[in-house]
This record gives structure tokens, C-alpha cells and sequence, in this order.
């Protein structure tokens, strides 16, 4: 089973409560480290203009790319759901390994606090609310429902395949699990 | 209780539901993870289904960074150094008691009771614990005490509703908007401003239903980018102009709905004389309105004809414009064009008037601890219903003036002088118009004692600080503000940190130290039980307390959504508007009594105002300020909470051309000011924004430097502390320039 994430950008009005919501679950710190990031994109002049928001968590990739970029073989793909994990313990850190899993991954999901040699953490599809079957916080928290997750076949056949979005560009290599309403 | 343990501390976490008592305008429930006193995670409701539930925003999820962050008070405290500069030390319970007493009994003695005043606000807002009332039941028993009238949020709303309908229940309950194929937010952001949990996922579901939506606005706000079909940016101010074009267009063309204005309305005529000219001289034409507000013509006639041939149709005011300088009637003529276009009582209309109150679970008709009678205001005019706001000024001062009068007092013209401040619940230096004035007010007063949960700019000029409980360590009810329909519990989930103690003991603990007997004659818990069985609505309504209490929130289930005036517009004879002739006064009587036809116009009317864009105070300020809600706060509430914080960081809205002009680029420090004072601020170049407008959230904490340059970008050293004639803060009508740091 592959698990994946849908997203309406029709609905997301960028509030940030999926992001905040995350960081509570996982206990971050404030700063830099954000398993969920809020991407912004705005175009055109005044008054034409165009505005969209865009989640950042973890896509979760089929063929993840940060896997092998890694040295030392630290981040893994769970085979019963997909779930792309990384062990901390063996994570170089920062500086060590110069954040090759960051620069391999096109979402930038791979996050880093700011102390010097922090260990990589990032979104983990909230693992142990997913073992007791439970859906991802940051999907529980969104106030206009936005964000959906769970098996990403079940997540196409109730949303379709749609894999573009507006600031997100789908990538056949690394193929992440998500499926869109774009704006 | 329920428990439901995470899975690697079960048997050691314990889940409290419970909500928090923010001024945000929403109640949302929330269960708290609480192990060994600390609250670890906060999950939201799961009382329903994924749609039904009421989800808390990003505030509530930061709740418990809010609650144990390290800045939270923890004991009493005396100021040790100069008013404003922070410097405290920790005293105990007994010292900062003795103190306050010693100072009370002289003040009252010396000065008389009307010397001390009592401060209150939207800190926190609950039945029992909210700040005002327990205080204001121990200064009443001591002989009474001085307030101020008024709130900063609604009052231009208030008085608009009050005027038109008599009445501040003019909302629809949200399901209603699904009946809606046209919707126009004017000046309304809900996906920023609560009011009222799930309000933004409904209109969102709205639109989704085939709803066509607008957003009138200076700013492209995040709930027209998700909503809006069109955005129509309007320069401050101007609104009633638009809207009285739009009457215009709408009479020449027919497209009114004449049958209902003579039905339920009086002194439509008079409005349509003014509109067309008649009364003035000048018609009220979309050329007219164009020059007044950068609505082109066109547009304007587009929107006057949509909005009256789209039924039903729902135009949704706000109470953010109403806070400048004539700002109620934007109000008025706004519920004119709904009652113009027969949508007032319909489903899928609305009435208007921008307070979106609901009669079921409006936090108006909640229960709480009785104040009993102020002795110091007694023999003061009845201001019950009137529109005359020299009748509430009477015995009181406008909050948005309460902090001149705290400089100026009697000899001011301003019925006290104060003495002893008492100040709960409240930021109001940083909150109401013209900080810098509201710190020399500070500095000013004789005694202060704040009662806080953090050294807020307000406290810092306290002689007392005292350390207030949070709502997680208390039980208590809550409401959303306008629009249920539910009630929530707030359920106790930590001890109270460190030495906190709620006001409500405060006040008990004060009251026995001047000998007062059974101040508090029920325990916390028998209130509470009390204020739900007794209350007129709950008490039929809950059944069962205790299940209400577990589950931490009730929710009323409405055979239908609630639509204001819907029984007078379908039997007018038997149901009357509470007016005093019983229908929709677009003409006021009461207004007309008044006597000040400039000021308080009998009928909606654009009023040229002080600090607007034409003010040649605009050669040197040429920019308009705007100060909407923040969203990553509760005004001034939850400033501390690094998580908001990194949502979205604190900049001003400037429009590139702007920018440009003055050679600024994106996220430069730039400064703010205008005669009143001067900000240091980060610049967001936008798109999203008219030209010649600035926008800067209000909440930021006053911080200023050595300069007096306000570091902490606080945007009220930049606005007015005058009230509007209907009694609005003016808090959004204000000029200022922008220069490159
Ligand atoms: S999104 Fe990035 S970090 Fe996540 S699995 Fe794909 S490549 Fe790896
Ligand atoms: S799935 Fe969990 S870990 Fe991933 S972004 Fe959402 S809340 Fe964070
Ligand atoms: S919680 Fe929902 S609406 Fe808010 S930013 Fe996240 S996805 Fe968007």
C-alpha cells in the first residue's frame, strides 16, 4: 500500500493551522524546522492579481530521491505503507553531509533546525496517529478541509489523479503521493 | 473522563476537553494532553463528523505555547522602576493585598469613589472569570466606581443596528449562506476574523454550492483569494459613497423592490431624495461615487445591478470599516440596500448591519455574576435605546477617549478624575487609538494594579502586577461571540501556575479584607451549574450539565437556519421591528432628535470626514492606514507565541507603486508616522493592496526607543483616540507617510 495526501487549493486560505498543528503534535521548536511548510505564491499587477497557497509536507515519493542521496543510508521507505522515515541516530547531520537529502528533494521536505549539526526530521505522516488509525494531524486541523490522507489509490478514486498545482511541479522521478484540486 | 492515551504514554496522559476564552469570535473545542501538569498536545473536536466539527484555527492549536510560556506572570509583583520601564519586583500575595487596600481606602476617602476606575476588556472572556465583573461587584460594594462605555470593536455596528432594526440580532446562522447565489463581502475577511467557528468553511461551501462571491476591499484578503469571483478594491472611507450610487442605479432602473421598502420600511423617500439629489444638489451617480472611492462607474453599475436582480442575494458589512470616522453609517447604508433589494428575513439574503448576531448561543444572553448596582452612577440619565451618545457619556467616558480622560479628568470636561486604575483583561495602551498619548496617560495616574498573565505594554505602568490564571487553569462557560449555535465548557486541565490566582478570588480575597461578607456565596462549580440551569436559553436547552461539562461543548440543532426578522417580514402586524414605528427606520426619528444632521444623519449618508483621503492633511500624509485583525493573534493576545509569530511574520502591506515611489523593496525596515507617532516596521510589497493604502495589524506590542520610535510596530501610535458620532473607535481612518529606514 502506498498512503499519499490530496489537497484542494481552492480551499486554503494559507491560514498556517495545519503547520502549527504539526509542530505541536511532533514538539518543534519555533524556527526553521517546519515538517509543514505553507508555500505562497503571488502574480500579476494590482488589481489583476493571482494568489495560491501550496502545502509543504512530505510527499512521501514512490521512488524517493532523498534515499539515495543520503551517505549513510539513514532515510527508508516503510514497505507496508510507504511512509518514507529517517533514522536520526544515523543521520550525519547539517554540516557533516552538507544536506544532500535537502538539495536531492524538489519540496524541500527534508528539514533541519538551525543548531550546527541538527539531525534531519521531517514529516512523518504522523506515524504513530496513522498505527492507531488515525489521520494526520495537519489534516485534522485544517478549518475549510482542505487536506485529505490515507491510501492513495482510495485518495484517486474519490479526487481524481490530478498531479499539478499551482507552485508544485510533479516529478517523474521521484514521484511524490499526492493528488490535487489545483486553483 | 474520557480517556483516550497517545500511544506511548497511556495511563499517564490524560485528555481534557475543554476551549480557550480568546476575543476571537469563535469557541472551538479542543482537547488538551495533560501530563504531569503540562499540557503536551492539543487536539481539536471530534465531538462530530470531519464536516460538522467545530475546528479550531491556528490560535488555538499554538494554546499551549500561550499557556506555559516562559513570559507568563507567576507571582505578584511592585514596580521598582520608573513607569513603563518593566522593572518589577516580586512581592507576596499579602504585600500586593495590604497595598491595594491602603490605596483604595484613601482614594475614596480622599477623592470619593468615582476617583477609581475600572478597565476592563477581551483579554479573556468567559461567565465567571472575565475580567470586569468580579471587580465590578467588590467596587459596587464599596460604593461604586468609574468605567468607560463603549467596546472598540463594534460600537459604529451597534448603533447602525440600533438605528435601522432596534435591535443588534441581525444575523443568519452561517448554514444559511448555502441559500445564497450572490454574496458580497464588503470589508469582511472571515477567514482572518472568526466570528464564530466554521464561518470562512461555510461561505467556502457556499461558493462550492454555486454562490457567485465578491469581495469589496481594500485589500485582496486570503478569504477573497479563496472566495471571491471578483474583487473589487475600494479606497478607505468611501464605502457608504459606493453603496449610495448603487441605490442610485438601482432607482433609476427600476430595480428596487418597491413593495417591500413600502411595506416594512419608513423614510425610503427621504433616502431617495438624498440619493438623487433632490435634498442636496448633488446625485449620488457612480461618476459621483467613482471619484470619491476608485470604483470605477462601471463597476458600480455592474454590482448595483447584480446585487439587485440575483435573489437571494447576501450582502455581508462588517464591523472593521464601521471603526472610522463616520463609520456607522457604511452600516446603515448597507442593511438600505438590503432591505432596497427585499433580502432582509429571506433565506440566502441578509439583513446587514455587520454584527451577525444570532439569539441562539450569542455570548450576549449568557449568564454571569452579578455586578449589582453602581452607586457612583446612580441618578444618571436612562441611556436604555438611545442613540444619543452624550446620554451614555454622561457618567462615562468613550473607551477610545478613557485614556485623555485619564489626563485630563474633570478639567477635561470629562466627568472624574481618576485616582486608582484597576486595569483587566486589556492592552488598551497598545489597543486603542494613539498609544504614545495612552503611555503618557499611564504615566500620569496616581495607582495602577493589572492583574496579567503577561508584562504587557499595558501592565509595565502598573504599581501592582498582579498574576492572573489562564482559562486552562479554571473551569468556565464560554460562547462564541454572535453566532452559535453552540455553548462550550471550559474545563479546568493544569493547577494554576506558579502563585496565579483567578479574579474572580482576587475580588473574593479583596472583599474579606474590607469586611465584606458572602462576596462570593457559591463555589465555582455551583455557578457554573447555576448559570446553565437557570439561564433563560440553556436551561431548557442542556439537559443534562454534567454531559455538557464532560464533552465541553453543546451544540443546538436548529430545525432550520436562523434567519433574522424572518417572523416580521412574514407577519408584520403581529411581529413589529423593535423600532419605535415598528419598521426598518431607514429614516430615524430618534437619529433626527438628536439634532446634528451633519453628524447624525436621520438617514444613511457619505459624510466627509477628518483624516480622509481628501484632507490636505494628505500633502503631508499621503497615505491611508488600515489596522485589520491579525491572524496569527487575538488582537494583542497570544503576541508571545513564537509558533504564530513564524506564520506570518509582522510587515506592512504597501502597494509596489507605493513602494517604488519612496525606494522601497520587499521586507526593507521601514518607518510609518504621522503627528501622532512613528513605527519601525518591515514592508511586504504587494499586489494585494489599492495604491496609496498601508495596512499594518493591529496587536504588535508598543515598544518604543530611546527616539520614541515604536520598535514593536504597534499601529495604533499612529491612529486617532476620537470615537465616530455613532461611537466607533476610529481606529481606521487615519493619514500617514512611509519613508525607507
Ligand atoms: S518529498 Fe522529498 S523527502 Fe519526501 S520522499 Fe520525496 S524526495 Fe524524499
Ligand atoms: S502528516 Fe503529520 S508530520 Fe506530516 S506534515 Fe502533516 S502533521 Fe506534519
Ligand atoms: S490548515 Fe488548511 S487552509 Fe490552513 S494553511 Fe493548512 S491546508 Fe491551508
Amino acid at each position: 500500500m502506498q498512503i499519499g495526501f490530496y489537497f484542494d487549493q481552492t480551499r486554503c486560505t494559507g491560514c498556517g493551522a495545519c503547520q502549527v498543528a504539526c509542530k505541536d503534535w511532533h514538539d518543534l521548536l519555533a524556527g526553521p524546522e517546519k515538517w509543514m511548510r505553507i508555500l505562497y505564491t503571488e502574480k500579476g499587477k494590482f488589481p489583476d492579481v493571482f494568489v495560491s497557497y501550496l502545502v509543504g509536507p512530505c510527499f512521501h515519493c514512490i521512488d524517493p530521491v532523498c534515499i539515495p542521496a543520503c551517505p549513510v543510508n539513514a532515510i527508508s521507505k516503510r514497505k507496508e505503507d510507504g511512509i518514507v522515515v529517517v533514522d536520526s541516530q544515523a543521520c550525519l547531520g547539517s554540516e557533516a553531509c552538507d544536506f544532500k537529502c535537502l538539495k536531492a528533494c524538489p519540496y524541500d521536505a527534508p528539514q533541519f533546525d538551525q543548531e550546527l549539526g541538527s539531525k534531519m526530521q521531517k514529516c512523518n505522516f504522523c506515524l504513530d496517529r496513522w498505527a492507531e488509525e488515525k489521520l494526520p494531524v495537519c489534516v485534522e486541523a485544517c478549518p475549510t478541509r482542505a487536506l485529505d490522507a490515507g491510501s492513495l489509490q482510495e485518495l484517486e478514486s474519490r479526487y481524481g489523479q490530478v498531479r499539478e498545482a499551482e507552485g508544485f511541479s510533479y516529478s517523474k522521478r521521484t514521484k511524490p503521493a499526492v493528488v490535487f484540486k489545483p486553483k | 473522563m474520557k480517556s483516550e492515551g497517545m500511544s506511548k504514554d497511556s495511563g499517564e496522559t490524560k485528555i481534557v476537553r475543554t476551549t480557550s476564552a480568546f476575543d476571537c469570535g469563535g469557541r472551538c473545542p479542543i482537547r488538551l494532553h495533560v501530563r504531569d501538569g503540562v499540557i503536551i498536545r492539543v487536539e481539536g473536536d471530534d465531538t462530530a463528523g470531519p464536516d460538522e466539527q467545530l475546528r479550531a484555527c491556528l490560535r488555538c492549536r499554538a494554546y499551549r505555547k500561550h499557556i506555559h510560556h516562559p513570559d507568563r506572570l507567576k507571582y505578584p509583583l511592585k514596580r521598582v522602576g520608573p513607569k513603563g520601564a518593566g522593572e518589577f519586583d516580586r512581592i507576596s500575595w499579602d504585600e500586593a493585598y495590604n497595598t491595594i487596600v491602603e490605596k483604595l481606602k484613601y482614594v475614596k476617602e480622599k477623592y470619593g469613589n468615582s476617583s477609581i476606575f475600572l478597565a476592563s476588556g477581551g483579554g479573556y472572556l468567559a461567565a465567571l472569570h472575565n475580567g470586569a465583573s468580579a471587580m465590578a461587584r467588590l467596587f459596587n460594594q464599596i460604593g461604586g466606581f468609574s468605567t468607560s462605555y463603549g467596546n472598540v470593536s463594534s460600537e459604529g455596528a451597534v448603533w447602525a443596528c440600533l438605528t435601522q432594526y432596534g435591535s443588534v440580532m441581525v444575523g443568519n446562522s452561517r448554514e444559511d449562506l448555502l441559500n445564497s447565489k450572490l454574496i458580497i463581502l464588503w470589508g469582511w475577511d472571515p477567514a482572518r476574523m472568526i466570528s464564530g467557528t466554521n464561518t470562512m468553511y461555510h461561505v467556502i461551501k457556499a461558493r462550492e454550492a454555486g454562490a457567485k462571491i465578491i469581495s469589496i476591499d481594500p485589500r485582496y484578503t486570503d478569504s477573497a483569494v479563496v472566495l471571491a469571483d471578483e474583487w473589487v478594491p475600494i479606497k478607505p472611507g468611501t464605502d457608504t459613497a459606493v453603496m449610495a450610487s448603487m441605490a442610485y442605479v438601482m432607482i433609476k432602473e427600476d430595480l428596487h423592490d418597491q413593495a417591500f421598502l413600502d411595506k416594512y420600511t419608513l423614510g425610503f423617500d427621504k433616502f431617495k431624495d438624498y440619493v438623487l439629489g433632490i435634498e442636496d444638489g448633488i446625485e449620488k451617480t457612480p461618476a459621483w461615487a467613482e471619484a470619491i472611492s476608485g470604483v470605477p462607474t462601471v463597476t458600480i453599475e455592474q454590482l448595483a445591478r447584480e446585487y439587485a436582480t440575483t435573489k437571494p442575494a447576501a450582502l455581508m458589512d462588517c464591523q472593521g470599516p464601521a471603526r472610522s470616522a463616520i463609520g456607522e453609517q457604511y452600516n446603515r447604508c448597507a442593511m438600505t440596500l438590503c432591505a432596497m433589494t427585499g433580502n432582509v428575513g429571506r433565506p440566502g439574503g441578509s439583513a446587514g448591519g455587520g454584527l451577525m448576531g444570532i439569539p441562539v448561543g450569542h455570548m450576549f444572553r449568557a449568564s454571569g455574576i452579578p455586578a449589582g448596582k453602581n452607586p457612583a452612577e446612580a441618578g444618571g440619565p436612562s441611556v436604555r435605546g438611545t442613540l444619543d451618545l452624550n446620554l451614555r457619556l454622561a457618567r462615562r467616558v468613550h473607551i477610545n477617549k478613557m485614556h485623555d480622560a485619564f489626563l485630563k479628568g474633570k478639567k477635561g470636561g470629562y466627568p472624574f478624575d481618576v485616582k486608582f486604575l484597576w486595569s483587566v483583561a486589556n492592552n488598551h495602551l497598545n489597543q486603542l487609538g494613539d498609544a504614545n498619548k495612552g503611555a503618557r496617560a499611564y504615566a500620569s495616574l496616581d495607582f495602577m494594579v493589572a492583574p496579567e498573565l503577561f508584562m504587557t505594554p499595558t501592565a509595565r505602568y502598573a504599581d501592582i502586577v498582579l498574576p492572573v490564571t489562564s482559562p486552562a487553569e479554571r473551569n468556565d462557560l464560554t460562547r462564541p461571540w454572535p453566532s452559535g449555535p453552540y455553548y462550550t465548557h471550559i474545563n479546568q486541565a493544569i493547577e494554576p501556575l506558579g502563585e496565579c490566582k483567578s479574579d474572580l478570588d482576587i475580588a473574593t480575597d479583596l472583599a474579606e479584607r474590607f469586611g465584606i461578607k458572602d462576596f462570593k456565596p457559591f463555589t465555582d462549580e455551583e455557578y457554573l451549574r447555576m448559570f446553565v440551569e437557570k439561564n433563560p436559553e440553556t436551561g431548557p436547552e442542556v439537559k443534562d450539565y454534567e454531559k455538557f461539562r464532560r464533552e465541553g461543548v453543546h451544540r443546538v440543532k436548529l430545525p432550520e437556519p436562523i434567519v433574522a426578522f424572518k417572523e416580521q417580514i412574514e407577519d408584520l402586524e403581529n411581529n413589529p421591528f423593535p423600532t419605535p414605528s415598528g419598521k426598518i427606520e431607514i429614516f430615524s426619528q430618534r437619529a433626527a432628535d438628536i439634532e446634528n444632521p451633519e453628524q447624525v444623519p436621520p438617514i444613511p449618508k457619505y459624510r466627509r470626514t477628518k483624516e480622509d483621503r481628501f484632507d490636505p492633511l494628505t500633502e503631508k500624509y499621503p497615505l491611508q492606514l488600515i489596522s485589520p485583525h491579525p491572524k496569527t493573534r487575538d488582537h494583542s493576545s497570544l503576541y508571545k507565541v513564537e509558533w504564530l509569530q513564524e506564520v506570518e511574520p509582522h510587515r506592512a502591506w504597501i502597494n509596489s507603486k507605493d513602494a517604488e515611489a519612496r525606494g522601497i523593496e520587499d521586507n526593507d525596515e521601514i518607518y510609518v508616522f504621522n503627528d501622532r507617532g512613528k513605527i519601525a516596521i518591515k514592508a511586504w510589497v504587494t499586489e494585494r493592496i489599492i495604491p496609496s493604502v498601508i495596512s499594518i495589524s493591529e496587536g504588535t506590542w508598543y515598544d518604543p526607543d530611546e527616539q520614541g520610535i515604536d520598535r514593536g510596530g504597534c499601529v495604533n501610535v499612529l491612529t486617532s483616540d476620537d470615537y465616530s458620532p455613532g461611537g466607533a473607535a476610529i481606529l481606521k481612518t487615519a493619514l500617514v507617510q512611509v519613508s525607507k529606514a
